[in-house]
This record gives C-alpha cells, structure tokens and sequence, in this order.
C-alpha cells in the first residue's frame, strides 16, 4: 500500500492512466484485429482489459486519501486547449482526470459491473457474427463511462458523456441489420444531443461567470453566480413601458397584442438558474427524465446485456453523477433545485405508471429504470446528493441483475422462438422457475430490492431518498438583495407522497413481471421455430382479445427453455449478493453509513443549503419509513393477488372495463406520437419551407430571375441590332433631338461646399456651367439685379442662423429655371458630437478648438468634394 | 546519433508504422500495407515534432526564415502547370508521377513553415516592386493564421490528385495543369498582402475550378460551372471597385499610390464609403463562404463536381472566403465590421448554422447534403469571426481548417460510392455496412467528427467558437440568444448526418444492385487515412495548431478591438482620414512602403492632423 502510495503521488496519479487506457486498448484491438484474433482472442482481450482496470480502480479507491477534507487524486495528461475569458485571461482546458469519494465509487461501479457484463456477454453473444465488434464497442464504452466519471472538468466531462452516447447509438444499432434498430439508436444520439445541447450552453455560461470548467473551481466560485440575469425580454427588445413611449400612437389591438409579450418588468433569474436548467436538460437527455425521457425504451432493441450495462447500470446514471458533481451550482438556485427534484418525481410515477401493463419484459425494465432514474433526481433534487448517488449505487446492482436475468430468460426463450418480440413478450413465458432456477432466485432477490424490501439495497436508498425530500427544504443563498425564487414548504412533502405512490407501483409492475415470467405453466410450448400464429401476428398495440388460449400448455415439438451457462449466472449470483448487502454501505438509520462517511467531504457544500424543513421534524424519521413499508407491501400483494392467484384476471377485466385508459397506458401515454406530431413535425415543416425557399425563392430570385433579366434586355436590344442603316439613323435622330431638348432647358444646379460652415460660417456654393448660363442669386447679403457670369458665391452664416439662397439660371435661349437652397449654422451650444475630437493617446488636441488652415493639414483631403 | 538512439527516440511512430501496416487484413497489398504504415508513422512523427516542449522556445531562437520559400511555394505549382504543357498529353504516368512530385515538393516545402516559431506579425515577407508606378508590389507573407491554411491546402490537394487519378480518364493532361494552376493560386491568395496581388490570385484560382467542373463534371456541369464563376465574378467586381476606391482615397491622403494591404489598413473611409467598401469586399467574400442568401452555387457546384474538384473547392476554395473576411474585411473596414457584427451573426445562425442544416437533411442527394453541410459548418466559422473574441476566432481558423479535412474526407467517401454505383440518391442504398463493412466504418468516423462529437476535430473547434460567442462583447446583448442559436446547430448537425448513415449504411440490404459492391480500394483507404488521422489529431492535440495560431489571432483581435473603436470614432460624415502609425503594432505594419517624399511635413503631424478636433478635419 504505502509503496503504491510512493509509487503514485495525488497530484500526478498516473495509475488512472491505466484505469482508463486499458479499456481503450481492448476497444482498439478488438476493433481493429478482432477478427483475426477468434471467439477466444477477443474474449480474452476484453475481459482482461476489464479486469485490469477494475483492479487498478480498486486500487485507486483504497489510495483515496482518507480524513476529514476528504481529497483528491488527479493526474494530467496534456493540455488540451485553452479559451480566453470574459477578461481575456486565459484558461487551459486540460485532458485531465481526478478522482474524489464519488468518482471513486463510481469507477468501482463501472468497471466492477461492467467486468461481470461482460463476463456475461461473452456467452450471450457467442453465435453472434459481429462477436469482435461488439468486445470493441463495449471496451469503448466503459472507456467513455470512465472518462465522464474521472473528468476533472467539464470539457472531459463531456468528451466522455458524449462518447458513452455514441458507443449507446453504435450498440442499440448493433443489430443494424434491422431498419428498427437502426431508427432506435438514431433516435438515442439525437435526443441526446438535445441534452448535450444544454450542456454546452451550461459550460458556456460557466465560463462567463466563472472563468473555469474545473469542477473544483467551479465548486469555489460558485457565488459567481449570483447574478441576475434578465432573460425576458432578450436582445433589444424594450419593456412595456419603453415600447409605449416608443410608439405613442400605436392602436389598441397592436398594442395589446405587443403588451402579451413585453413584459412591464424584466424578468430575471440568478445565472446559477440558468446554469441548472441547462446542464438539467443535458442530465435529462443523458437519463431519460421527462421531457427527454422517449429514447431509453426504444434502445432496448439493442442487445440485452447492452441495455444492462448502459441503459440500465452507469450511462443512464450520468445525469444525476452530473448535477451531484455540480452540486454547488445546484445549491446557488433553489428554483434549478425544485425544477430538477419535481421533475424527477413526475418522471418516477409517469414511468411506473406505463411500465404497468407492458407486454415486453426488457420494456418492463427500462420503464422501471427511467422511473428508479427519477427517484435519484428527487434525492438531488431536494439537496441529498450522497442519498441520490447511493440510489446510483445499488440500483446499479439490482437492475443490472435484472436485466441480465430478463437477458437469460430470453436467452432460454430464444432456443425456442427465433423472433426478438416474442421472445421478449411475457405472455409467451410462465412458469420458468422450474427450467432456470438461478435466474428465478436471483431475479426474485432483485425484485425485492427494486420494490425496497427491507433490509434489501433498494430499501435504504429509496427511504433515504424519500425521507430527505420530506424532511428538508432549499435556503437561497445569502445575497444582499431579495431572493428571487424560495422553496415553498409543502413540496417536499408532495414528493415524498408522490414517491411513496410510485413506489407502490413499481413493487407491483416488477412483481407483475417476475410472477408471469417464472410462476404458472410456461406458456411457449405453442411457439416454435418458424411457427406463424394465425389471424393476428404480434400486435403492438395489444388488442388481443383472443389471448386466453394460450395457456392450454399441449408442448408442440421443439427445444425446452434451458438454464444459461456458468459465464451468464456467475455474474447474476455476484450482483444479487450485492443488491441484498449494497443497502448496509449507506444505511443512515441504524447509523451503518461507511459509504456515506467519505462521500459526505465531497458535498460539504449542501450542509448550509439544505436545511430541516420545521422544528421536530428529525423525530418522524422511523415514523416516515412507513408508508415506503407500507408501499413495498401493498405492490407485492396486489402483483401477488392478481398475477398468481388469479392468474392475472382482474388485467383482463381492467382491460375489459376501461380499453380506453388500459391502451392508452400500454401506448406509453402516446407521449412519442405527440412528439411526432408536434416537435418533429414542426422541425420537418420548417425544413420542408426551408428547402422549397431555397430552391425556388432564393435560387429563384438571386440565380433565376436575375439571368431572367439579363436575358431580356439582351432580347430587347438585340431587336436594335438589326443591320439596317435606316434603323440607326433613326435612333440616332431620336437621340440627338433628346440632346437637343436637354441643351434647350435651363437647370438650375448647384453644388454646396459647407465645409467650413460649422467652423468658420463660409458655404461656397457654385452652380453647374452649361451652354450661355448667367446666374443671379438672391440672399447671399450682396444684392444682385442681373444675371451675371459669376458661378460662384460665398455665403456667411452666423451660429443658429439660416440662409435661404435663390439661384437663378438663363440660358442662351433666354429660358430660366430656380433652384432654392436652405443653409443653416448650428448653434454654438450644441456641439454635434461627431465634432468632438477623439480621444487618443499620444495626440495632442490644441487648446480652443481653433481652426487650422486648410493648406497646413496635407492629410486631409475631402473626397466627395472632388468627385 | 545512432540509428538506435533514432529508434529509442522515436518509438511512438514506428509503433504506429508496424500498427498501421498491421491494419489491412487478408491478402491485402504490400503497397496498402506500406501506405498505411508510412502515413500513421508520419502522422504520429507530425504530432511528436509539434508537440509543445519548454525548450521549444528558446531552441528556436534565431528563426532562419528562407525568404524565398513563400515564392517557391507559389511558383512551384505555377511553373509546375507550365511545365505540364510540354509533356505530351500520351504519357500518362509521367504525368501523373510529374504532378505528384511538384505536389509532393510544396507540402514538404510548407512543413518548412512550421519551424519557425510563429510569433505574432509576418513571417517569411518577400517584397518585390511590381509596378512602381501605381504602388502595386509582390508582397507575401504569412502568420498563424494563413499557416494553416497554406498547410491545408498543400496537406488537401494532393490527397485530392490522387484520388482524382483513380476515377478521372480523360483529358489528365489539363486535369494536371487546372489543380497545379489551382493550387498556386490557392496558395498565392492565402499569402498575398498586397491587394492587388491578392485579386490577380483570386481570379486566378476561379479559372481552373470553372474548368475542373465543366470539364469533368456531371451531367449539367457546364450550367454549374458558369453559375459558380458568375456568382463569384459578381462579388469580385464589387471587391476591385471597393479597392480602387481604397486605393485613390490613400492615395489622396497621402500622395502615394499603394495597394499594400498594411497601408491601407490606416485608411478610415467616410461613414457612407466605408459602408459600401465593407459590403463590397465581404458580398464577395461571402459568396466564396458561402454565407446564405448567396449560397445557391455551391450546392450546384459540388454535385457536378468531380470528386477531386469537390474536395479542393469545399476544403480550400470556401476558407478563402472566411480567410479573406477575417483578413481583409475585418482589417480594412473594422468599424462597418463591429458595427454589422451581431446582425451579420444572426445571419450566420439562423441562415448558416440552422437554415443550411434543416436543408441538408431534406436533400436525397448525397452530394448536395454534405454541400448544405458546408454551408451550417461555414456558419460556425463566420460566427467565430463575428463574436470577433479571441477563443472565437481561435475556433473559426481551427473550425477551417476542421472543415476541411472533415468535408474533404465526405467528398472523397460519396466519391467512392458514386464511382461504384454512378448515383447518389441515399434511396437508392441501404444495408451498405454489410457488403462494405470498411466504408462504413471510415464514413462512420467521418460522420462523427462532422458532427462534432468530443475526440474529433469538430468539437473543438465548435466549442471554442460556441464559448467565444458567449463571451463575445461585441454581440452585446444578442450573445446568450446566438450562443442557444449556434449550440441547436449541433443538434440538427447530428439530425441530417445520422439520417444519411441509416439510410446508406443501416437496415436490410434490399436494392440488389448494392449487393456485390466492392469495399474501399487501396487507393481510396490510402487516400482517406491521413484525413481520418487528421480528424483525431486535431480532436486530441488542438493545441499543437491553436498555439501557432495564438498569437497571431491576438495581435488580429487587439487590433480589431482598437482599430474598429478609432475608426467609429473618427469616421465621419465626409472625409477620409489615416489612422497615426502607433495605433498598429509595429509587427503588423512591418513592410509597409514607406515614404519617399519629403515634402510631408514631419513626422506627426499627419498624425495630428488626422487625429484632431473638427476645426481641423474639415478643409
């Protein structure tokens, strides 16, 4: 240990190094001589790197300096860029990575579940063609996990957030084969980058206020917050009160229309509001939280063991390690903080409620994950980030080893039934526990811990979780003037009863599951290879009314569901260990919290936000553990009830009483037909306008019409060009008598010199020469009678006065025209600005403000005047 | 040295040598083995070479500039293109291996570029009078910023030969006089800094590209063609004009003719003329970009394109747009310029970054996707120069140079598809990863870093352009809503790329025409790996570019910020004023004609006198 120490000083921790490059090496040899190098190769390669690193972050966790600060490990690779500040200083984004209590953990987490995922997979998919790819894929993405994990600043945060994103879209296309796989990961990446969208606005805003993405210089300057910002109204846009002043005669509909939008007062949030909001819509992206939440089902089409490790045990989770890593910008906005915890609670019971009545086990699973994704939001949300990132902990044990349970159902289902749906669908399962008791035992185990059984780990987390946001409230942070934005009180208290009730949904649905997957008789006989069913082919939409007689249990010919091999119930046996003594890391209240003692340095922070919502309430602890209790067992005896008692009747008879609720549940709400028709619709009509105004009004006018009027005046004067003397002798006599006629006409024109007008009052005017002009002026001060040859005439003006000069011309035919001119001085009072000299060092301004003469400023030219 | 002292020394490229010779699999060819090897070697030797060393700066102490390798780098292309006319057209290899080498020749001459330590003003300045009479001399020179242009273009342009090589049949022998006259006159405009000098090369390298397409092109390429030329003779005209009047203004100021670039760069015009000059000069520049509205050519362009031709007019042809605005647009007219600046990048968002992205993704064409590409990514850059912040013209030179070697790998990778299949149409395709499992993968890298996703060159330059946006004073209050703006682009970006990957790669392999298609060839992977390399050495390395670029974007942003407050200020209704020496770095004004005459008065008072209050202004 102490030579590991020596070997590896805090600052320069090069044993991430090998955490990190030990996964990218799998992921490049895999990828690049995977197929050269057999089954056998890239197995080896693959696990090998996992286990590798998983030892080098056991390592890095027990060299974690321990103490009363907490602390850090980090090490820099190079520098990657640099940016210049708001004040032009620089800041050096660096590759570099450090590692405190919660980075920790979840590097533990990462590469510890990961190695037993892929231990697994490494049997699952050993028919599959692409074997080498998806080793390569998979290496990748625990590089990336682990990269977002260690990131020692935002940058390298989100080099990895992405790279976790598109290791995502290559595995839930892995099967690319499939237009439906292909569309799920597509859809994945895209919803993503709408998180990652937010993320960069995030860091961009960061930046500015706080001059650094170092999470612990943001963590230290996060007062720098604390700036109002208006948002509304934005650019030049005026208040109401500036628009009226500005449009004093606008009439009443415009007006009240205008009066909509402008806002009387601006309105205003802290820039930490702004900085939660946008780096909440990248964590809702990331982990599947509403509004963001319709990519995590559909990936599902990708792999099984794929949706465990990603979609189930550490990508998804990235969002909440995100606002837990930014707690202190958290804390600086209670209105980010409430947004993010309600909206969590709104995602956990909207989830639970469409993963009622799903048909698709791993549907099932991912609407439990987005729902458990949702409680961990509520945890930081309400200020318990050591809580929700508990919640990360174990639910990383328990799902994984759902989804990998679910993964070696279908695993035994798919030696029957070739079909990816129907081998997925629990309709077609039942009674499984006699063929496969490893994965009942575990799946069970696990589905006690989700639905938070105590003691099992999904019990202390969640109650955790339930119980700060019912005890607790967010305090603004000091600032001299009136927060913007308080925590109301009763809010915690609308979360906890919202969470309690999803928690009760989710005990029912995960039991739902677990007793028509393993319990009753397997209802898969019917279905073999290459077997059709009549009339009504795999409906989505579940309408089957003709669903009863499947349970008639007569076993057609084909293979009997079968116990996965060692490689696959191994790691279901390691993870469902952990899900039932996870829970006693962090189990605050029989005080066995060793997680929770080196986590609590790293949100110190939150000790003065986060603060007792009233007096006494400390005492409702054991009290308030009740209802989560009492939710855990009213899900499990419905679920037991109705599922293996009466054999799911009463769904039926649900179904049957009210099919309008029943399909708009199983149609998840049809939230996604929604963003259909209202997002991607609107996006695709405005493409659509786009490239037709493109094609036809741009194009149109800039290439189309311009050629159009080129060419039409080359057809109009090519009708002149006709050869014949007689036609030019014509234009030319119509030409000559429009000269002529020009010649006969006086025009009385003028130039007015007024240069000098301001500073010495002298406008030299002369009027335009043409054939025997003579000139008379009026109002120049010297009185002329008659018409003269004098062109020019100078004028004086004094200050504020103005002088209107009449000039007349006669020409040789004795014909006369007028012009008159209108000449006025500015007051000496009113300097224009433009008149001001410039301030510039290094020039000398010459006291009085004088005039120079013209000769002396050889510099100076007037251009205009010599046109 | 030893030779082991070399080996220990250098390790990480044989390393990558053996690694990437190890690459192709099966019976692949010595000859890809060998290139694969030999471009991961050099890639890797490139990156440990640049690599930023303490001692790298007083190492370089004494920088021994060759004043004549800018004139090499110009004329070896030039003469090379003549001395193409005297081969006979029947000796084909010749040919080829001719043009190669004087290629070959001008990207080893430009590496020359890079030992120098690139501090901020000229480097490598050759003056040579021309025409004394009007003031137009030869003057190069180049700094961070036209560096990596100049390398892009000598890096591109042979990559762009030799896979032209493999699809072109006829006519090679006026192929190889169009891209060596192309490439002097690319290089020749990135360099000039005497304005006229700069037209001549501006004009030049139209000609070669107008042939490239009419000749070469698709099926209605001559309408192509005469559109690209007219739409950027258009603009070009508008230039000559707003510099003649430049060019007399100075003249009246000062008695000298002068087309020098630095001279005129004290010239403040009045409020109106400086106007329409800045308009002038960036109407044409904007063309080149292409900025919308006036972006319709280059979709047209690029579709009847030849692929060689695609790859040099997106990754060169269009940075001369953006170079030449950040040159000379924000240089000469830096007042128009800050004032327009949070208009012109509302332009640059809504018309660029998300009008040319919502665009993409409706086009069927392949081809004319990766063109509106352009056009969003182009958008990017402009924006960089208008938030005119030093991390956002940072990420617009490195956001450049991106580009190129991103939409050159695009061009290239639909121009072997197109070889193959002689359609573009995605619908024609799908299931493509299945019969060209290496296509895919390399047009799935070039995708992403399209894209921009982290570890490829987009991102960084994206980020930097985003953050700069941001932080940009001069879009005043409109910098948070064009920061949203531009940071939706990357969504959309993801939208119209990923589209286009389903639609090629993904799903089942139905069209039966596709399915005995060829993977890449040796000469198509030997093509695309040093862009594919080039994408993640910029991704992971920016800072070996961005700090030769640093300086010279700092002494660029110092004197817009200084110049474009002066010039606001003093600017005024009617006169033409010269800005005094010192309100220029002295670097940036180093080569400047100097006067000859002495009947100026002393030194000064030019300066007085152009700097004074009203009485004295007005004459």
């Amino acid at each position: 240990m102490e030579a590991l120490k020596a070997q590896f000083p805090a600052t320069n921790f090069t044993l991430l190094a090998v955490v990190l490059a030990l996964p990218l090496l799998g992921a490049f040899v895999n990828g690049v001589f995977g197929k050269r190098l057999g089954k056998a190769g890239v197995r080896l390669m693959a696990l090998s790197a996992l286990g590798g690193s998983f030892i080098a972050a056991l390592a890095t966790f027990l060299l974690l300096p321990k103490g009363e600060g907490g602390g850090s490990l980090s090490w820099t690779a190079w520098r990657w860029f640099s940016l210049n500040g708001r004040m032009g200083q620089t800041i050096p984004i660096d590759v570099a990575f450090s590692v405190d209590a919660m980075s920790a953990t979840m590097m533990l987490v990462v590469t510890g579940v990961g190695f037993l995922i892929h231990l697994y997979s490494s049997e699952y998919m050993v028919k599959d063609p692409g074997y080498h790819r998806f080793f390569a894929y998979l290496n990748l993405f625990c590089f990336a996990m682990l990269t977002l994990v260690m990131a020692d600043n935002m940058a390298v945060l989100f080099v990895g957030w992405e790279g976790v994103g598109l290791c995502s879209y290559l595995l839930i296309g892995f099967w690319f084969g499939d237009e439906k796989n292909a569309t799920a990961g597509k859809k994945a990446f895209i919803v993503n980058r709408i998180g990652d969208f937010g993320l960069l606005v995030a860091m961009a805003i960061l930046l500015y206020y706080t001059g650094t993405l170092r999470f612990s210089e943001i963590n230290a300057s996060a007062r720098n917050l604390l700036d109002p910002v208006t948002i509304w109204p934005f650019g030049n846009l005026p208040l109401e009160g500036q628009w009226d002043a500005a449009n004093p005669n606008a009439n009443g509909l415009y007006k009240a229309i205008v009066h909509l939008f402008l806002p009387e007062k601006g309105v205003q949030v802290y820039a930490s509001t702004l900085v939660g909001l946008a780096m909440f819509l990248g964590a809702a992206g990331k982990s599947a939280q509403i509004p963001l939440y319709v990519w995590l089902p559909d990936a599902m089409a990708g792999p099984t063991p794929v949706s465990a490790l990603i979609h189930a045990a550490t990508m998804v989770t990235a969002g909440v390690y995100l606002v837990a890593r930014t707690s202190a910008v958290f804390l600086m906005s209670p209105a980010a903080m409430a947004t993010v915890a309600v909206l969590g609670c709104a995602t956990a019971i909207f989830a639970a409620s469409i993963g009622l009545f799903q048909h698709d086990l791993k549907k099932v699973l991912a609407y439990s994950t987005v729902s458990q994704l949702g409680f961990m939001f509520i945890g930081v949300g309400v200020g318990a980030f050591a809580a929700g990132f508990f919640h990360v902990f174990t639910h990383a044990f328990f799902k994984a080893c759902l989804f990998l349970g679910a993964g070696s159902v279908i695993h035994a289902m798919h030696a029957r039934i070739h079909d990816t749906d129907k081998s997925q669908d629990i309709r077609n399962m039942g009674g499984l526990k006699k063929f496969m008791p490893i994965t009942r035992w575990t799946f069970l185990i696990s589905c006690f811990a989700i639905a938070g059984a105590p003691p099992l780990a999904g019990f202390w987390s969640k109650d955790e979780i339930l119980w700060r946001a019912f005890s607790t409230k967010i305090v603004a942070p000091e600032v001299a003037r009136d927060p913007l934005w308080t925590w109301p009180s009763w809010l915690g208290q609308a979360i906890y009863w919202v969470g309690v009730v999803s928690a009760t949904m989710t005990a029912f649905y995960m039991f739902r599951a677990y007793f028509l997957t393993f319990h009753g008789e397997f209802r898969g006989w019917k279905i073999v290879a290459g077997w059709k069913e009549p009339k009504h082919g795999h409906d989505d939409h579940g309408h089957d009314d003709h669903h009863d007689h499947h349970d008639d249990g007569t076993p057609l010919e084909g293979p009997k569901p079968h116990e996965s091999p060692l490689a696959m119930t191994l790691p279901l046996m390691v993870l469902a260990v952990f899900a039932v003594f996870a829970g006693f890391l962090m189990a605050e209240p029989i005080h066995v919290e060793p997680l929770g003692h080196i986590l609590s340095p790293v949100f110190t922070r939150a000790h003065d936000a986060v603060v007792l919502r009233g007096e006494g309430v400390e005492k409702l602890m054991w009290p308030m553990m009740g209802p989560g209790v009492a939710a855990f067992l009213a899900g499990t005896g419905a679920a037991m009830v109705v599922y293996l008692n009466k054999g799911g009747a009463p769904e039926e008879s649900f179904k049957k009483a009210a099919p309008g609720l029943y399909r708009l549940i199983y149609d998840k709400w049809r939230i996604d037909e929604l963003y259909d028709a209202v997002v991607v619709g609107m996006v695709d009509a405005l493409a659509d306008i786009f490239t037709a105004a493109d094609k036809w009004l741009i194009d149109g006018v800039l290439a189309k019409l311009t050629a159009a009027i080129v060419a039409f005046f080359g057809t109009v004067l090519r009708t002149f060009q006709t050869g014949r003397v007689q036609v030019y002798g014509a234009a030319m006599a119509i030409g000559l008598a429009g000269v002529g006629f020009f010649l006969v006409r006086p025009h009385a024109d003028a130039t007015v010199d007024d240069s000098k007008l301001r500073s010495a009052g002298e406008v030299v005017i002369s009027a335009a020469p043409g054939p025997g002009y003579t000139y008379r002026w009026e109002g120049t001060g010297t009185e002329q009678k008659d018409f003269s040859a004098a062109r020019e005439v100078r004028i004086n003006v004094n200050p504020g006065e103005t002088k209107d000069v009449k000039l007349h011309v006669r020409n040789a035919f004795a014909q006369e025209a007028t012009h008159s001119f209108a000449i006025t001085r500015p007051g000496r009072g009113f300097p224009s600005s433009a008149a001001q000299p410039p301030l510039v060092p290094g020039t000398v301004v010459p006291a009085g403000g004088g005039s120079i003469p013209a000769k002396d400023i050889p510099g100076l030219i007037n251009p205009r005047g010599a046109q | 040295m030893s030779p082991l002292d070399l080996v220990f020394q250098y390790w990480p490229a044989i390393g990558a040598g053996i690694l990437g010779a190890l690459v192709p699999r099966g019976e692949a060819s010595t000859k890809q083995r060998a290139g694969l090897g030999f471009i991961a070697a050099l890639t890797t030797l490139f990156v440990i070479w640049l690599w930023p060393t303490e001692g790298a700066a007083q190492a370089a102490q004494a920088p021994n500039e060759w004043p004549h390798l800018l004139n090499l780098l110009i004329a070896l292309p030039i003469v090379g293109a003549a001395a193409v006319l005297f081969i006979p057209r029947q000796m084909l290899s010749t040919l080829r291996g001719f043009t190669y080498v004087v290629l070959g020749i001008g990207f080893v001459a430009s590496l020359w570029l890079l030992t120098v330590p690139m501090t901020a003003g000229w480097h490598f300045q050759y003056i040579k009078d021309w025409m004394p009479s009007l003031g137009i001399r030869y003057h190069v020179a180049i700094d961070g910023i036209s560096l990596w242009l100049v390398l892009l273009t000598t890096f591109v342009t042979p990559i762009a030969a030799y896979a032209s090589f493999g699809s072109i049949k006829t006519r090679i022998k006026e192929f190889c006089f169009a891209l060596l006259l192309l490439q002097g006159g690319m290089i020749g405009a990135f360099l000039a800094l005497d304005l006229f000098l700069f037209y001549v090369f501006w004009e030049l390298m139209l000609v070669p590209m107008f042939l490239m397409i009419g000749i070469w092109g698709g099926a209605d390429r001559v309408k192509a063609a005469i559109k690209f030329f007219l739409y950027t003779m258009a603009g070009s005209v508008l230039m000559l004009a707003a510099i003649i009047y430049l060019v007399w203004t100075h003249q009246k100021l000062t008695g000298d003719f002068s087309f020098d670039y630095l001279a005129l760069s004290r010239v403040v015009l009045p409020k109106s003329a400086q106007l329409i000059c800045f308009w002038a000069f960036s109407l044409a520049f904007f063309i080149k970009v292409p900025m919308w509205p006036v972006h319709t050519w280059l979709p047209d362009a690029h579709v009847q394109a030849p692929t060689g031709g695609s790859v040099i007019l997106a990754a060169v042809m269009l940075k001369l747009g953006t170079y030449a605005y950040m040159r000379f647009s924000m240089g000469l007219f830096p007042g128009p310029a800050s004032n327009l600046s949070a208009n012109l990048a509302g332009v640059a968002i809504l018309g660029g970054i998300l009008y040319g992205a919502l665009v993409a993704w409706k086009q069927r064409d392949v081809k004319r996707l990766v063109a509106y590409s352009s056009v969003a990514h182009l958008g990017f850059v402009m924006l960089g120069l208008f938030s005119a912040t030093p991390s956002g013209m940072q990420g617009a030179v490195l956001q450049m140079v991106n580009h190129g070697v991103s939409t050159g790998a695009l061009f290239l990778l639909v121009g072997v598809i197109y070889d193959r299949r002689h359609t573009r149409e995605v619908d024609e395709f799908g299931g493509l990863a299945k019969v060209m499992p290496l296509y895919a993968v390399v047009f799935l890298i070039v995708t992403f870093a399209s894209v921009g996703v982290p570890g490829t060159n987009g991102f960084v330059g994206e980020f930097l352009v985003i953050m700069g946006t941001f932080l940009s004073e001069r879009l005043g209050k409109f910098a948070g809503i064009h920061t949203v703006g531009a940071a939706a682009g990357v969504i959309l970006a993801a939208v119209y790329m990923l589209y286009v990957v389903q639609k090629m790669f993904f799903g089942p392999l139905t069209n039966p025409k596709n399915k005995h298609l060829s993977d890449l060839t040796v000469r198509e992977s030997l093509a695309l790996a040093p862009l594919v390399l080039m994408i993640f050495v910029i991704g992971f390395f920016p800072s070996i570019f961005l700090d030769r670029m640093k300086e010279s974007v700092l002494l660029q942003h110092n004197q817009f910020k200084v110049v474009s407050g002066q010039a606001i200020l003093f600017a005024d209704d009617r006169d033409a004023k010269l800005l005094p020496e010192d309100t220029f770095s002295p670097v940036f004004l180093k080569g400047m004609p100097k006067k000859e005459k002495t009947e100026e008065p002393a030194p000064g008072a030019d300066t007085q006198a152009a700097l004074g209050g009203e009485g004295k202004v007005a004459q």
